[in-house]
């Protein structure tokens, strides 16, 4: 019986449970509580927003690199538009508008340059991020702005049932974008897009218009992330989200996103934020010393994704012998 | 790896442009009037006078030129020049590369600045640079973080660190009625001014035998990193009574953190530089303290600095330490920011 479970399909909770199981031995009373987990997911909703979204690019082997620069612009819109209309909550609702559209607008115009001129994702990305920075560095006058209007800080800090708002966020961002992928013939287009332009596109699919819609996709949770990252720490400049392109990359591809295309789930991307997440919570509550805390958050990390890789090779290797088997 | 491409790139690009403009920058001699060779000085100092009317570039190149810190200076250095139309000043931002620092100074010399104000983000890896301009002939005024201190240069114009750290941990004490559990956030391990900062902070609190320090963690300088952090103090330290940040940012972040967190006021949280928001946060009971140094002042006096060395026939060769200004500290809590102007926050 036990042979026939299908073990890499829960390698990653394995994983995360060896981790909260590791954690509530050695720092029970400050870790197992509901206002740590609150915390973690917290600490991970904008990277979870983000790369909620971004998945979409990934899969259509694409990459955005001006996440980080994306995210502040959209920022700076948010809290500069608040401010011009006087700090009143129909500006935090105009501008938080404002900023969606400038997202998805980033995220098309990404799109059709790639598709059109066929010029590689990474390059075009790397020069919008230039841009991206550079527009917010003119809005704010390369200043730090500041904003308390409590309807705007309001979307990082107000609390349902102990979590903070931008960890419903990234649940329902996530579940929207898991929905779209495995349940919508659109999502399907994504994967083939991603596995296979050319066989997709002599079945008829719309390659360029899959993928421009991708990169509207993460244009838009891009924003959603910037947006609820000024409202976090009250203010927008030119550095907001720095690091973040990174980071979100990085979740992705721990949680088993192929780079290539045409590989990977939201659950995993989500998995991969959540382990980084509470990694530093972990490091943290451990009173691991920041010099030390790089060495062993790229062990652990090492040690993860090889035991997740070990399940997911087992299962193909399986596979192939199912196969052997009956061709013989 | 995607930042080491970019560095790559990016260093690329700046080769192209240097080879693009190599040509020596054309020295200029005042007619009659002495030149800094005759003077004993090197041969190579450009003698011009910049209240004089003769045309004068400066470079600023900061290690990050979004922070407040750097805004800070770089409007005190417009504000000292700005009545000077002859004088023009160039900022530059590294994005927070010591390499990027690096190649950007070369490209000053290149295009014969006439004095280069630097926040010296890597002491070792800048020292170079900056005696290869000095020996060029520019004056190089450094501001805050100072290169290896064997590389003498014209100026350097700074904050306290250690004595900052001191100061803040004596009022801090007092505010905790000299008992309780502090944590430091910190910046990012290895700078010269902040690892000052937190020695000095950590020297005096261990004067205080009823305060103990019970964790420091790094979180980059960054606000939204600070809250994080914080987060997982007020999780492991429920007796939490102090946090002290190395800059004002970690300590906002922690501020909202602790406010997140309903303790609001209940924890005594200091920063150290004295930015706008945390003159705010302060009023507003956030936090608890900080160091303030007038930014625009900093600046400002290093333009002087660097105006005073263009117009002179002295450079570094008269020097055998690079002499220092510092700005005056001011202990900052809700019973005095009051006395702190608008004009003066920055």
């Amino acid at each position: 019986m036990m042979k026939n479970i299908n073990w890499s399909k829960y390698s990653k909770p394995i994983i995360l449970a060896v981790f909260i199981i590791v954690l509530s031995i050695l720092r029970p009373k400050a870790f197992l509580s509901l206002d740590n987990f609150s915390n973690v997911l917290w600490s991970v909703a904008v990277i979870g927003i983000m790369v909620s979204g971004s998945i979409f690019v990934y899969l259509v082997g694409g990459i955005d690199l001006s996440i980080a620069t994306l995210c502040a612009f959209s920022a700076v819109v948010v809290v500069s538009i608040t401010h011009l209309l006087g700090d009143t909550t129909a500006g935090v609702i105009v501008g938080v508008i404002a900023a969606l559209i400038v997202g998805m607008i980033a995220g098309a115009v990404h799109g059709v340059v790639i598709t059109t001129f066929k010029i590689p994702a990474f390059l075009v990305t790397f020069a919008t991020q230039s841009i991206f920075l550079g527009l917010a560095m003119i809005f704010t006058n390369n200043k730090i702005i500041s904003c308390t209007v409590p309807a705007f800080t309001a979307i990082g800090a107000f609390k349902i049932l102990g979590f903070p708002l931008p960890v419903y966020f990234m649940a329902i961002i996530a579940v929207i974008s898991w929905y779209v992928l495995s349940k919508t013939v659109y999502g399907r287009y994504v994967y083939a897009v991603g596995g296979n332009p050319e066989a997709s596109e002599i079945s008829g699919i719309n390659v360029k218009l899959v993928t421009i819609v991708c990169y509207m996709i993460s244009g838009l949770t891009t924003a959603i992330g910037g947006i609820v990252l000024a409202s976090m720490t009250q203010q927008a400049s030119s550095s907001t989200g720095a690091g973040y392109t990174n980071d979100v990359i990085t979740a992705a591809v721990i949680g088993g996103v192929s780079l290539l295309g045409g590989e990977g789930t939201v659950s995993g991307a989500i998995f991969g934020a959540v382990l980084m997440g509470l990694l530093n919570n972990g490091l943290n509550l451990m009173s691991v010393p920041s010099t030390h805390a790089g060495l062993v958050k790229g062990l652990v990390i090492v040690v993860a994704v090889a035991f997740d890789a070990l399940q997911h090779a087992d299962q193909s290797r399986k596979k192939v012998k199912k196969v052997k088997k009956a061709a013989a | 790896m995607i930042r080491k491409c970019m560095t790559i790139a990016l260093s690329a690009v700046m080769a192209m442009s240097l080879a693009a403009c190599g040509g020596q920058p054309t020295t200029r001699e005042d007619n009659g009037a002495p030149v800094a060779a005759s003077s004993g000085g090197s041969s190579n100092k450009k003698r011009v006078d910049p209240y004089a009317g003769d045309p004068v570039k400066i470079a600023y190149i900061a290690h990050d030129i979004g922070t407040p810190n750097n805004q800070g200076w770089k409007e005190g250095i417009e504000r000292e020049c700005g009545s000077w139309s002859n004088i023009k000043i160039d900022s530059y931002g590294a994005e927070e590369s010591a390499e990027t620092q690096v190649q950007i100074m070369t490209d000053c010399i290149n295009q014969g600045y006439n004095a280069i104000i630097l926040q010296c983000s890597d002491g070792t890896a800048l020292a170079p640079s900056v005696k290869q301009a000095e020996e060029a002939g520019i004056p190089v005024i450094t501001v805050n973080l100072d290169c290896a201190s064997s590389t003498v240069h014209s100026a350097l114009v700074m904050a306290v660190d250690y004595d900052a750290g001191r100061m803040a941990a004596d009022k801090m004490a007092e505010q905790m009625g000299e008992s309780g559990e502090i944590a430091i956030i910190q910046g990012v391990p290895g700078l010269e001014r902040t690892d000052n900062l937190e020695k000095g902070f950590r020297d005096t609190i261990a004067k205080y035998s009823n305060i103990k320090i019970v964790d420091a963690q790094s979180a980059s300088f960054q606000k939204d990193t600070a809250m994080t952090v914080m987060n997982s103090f007020l999780q492991s330290y429920p007796d939490l009574k102090g946090v002290f940040a190395i800059n004002d940012a970690m300590a906002e972040g922690a501020a909202l953190a602790a406010q997140s967190a309903n303790k609001k006021g209940q924890i005594c949280i200091w920063g150290a530089d004295g930015e706008k928001d945390a003159l705010a946060m302060i009023e507003s009971g956030d936090m608890a303290g900080t160091i303030y140094t007038n930014s625009w002042d900093e600046g400002s006096t290093a333009a002087k600095i660097a105006l005073l060395m263009i117009g002179s026939e002295y450079d570094y060769t008269c020097l055998s330490s690079t002499p220092k200004v510092i700005m005056e500290p001011i202990v900052v809590t809700k019973e005095n920011v009051g006395t702190i102007s608008q004009e003066d926050r920055w």
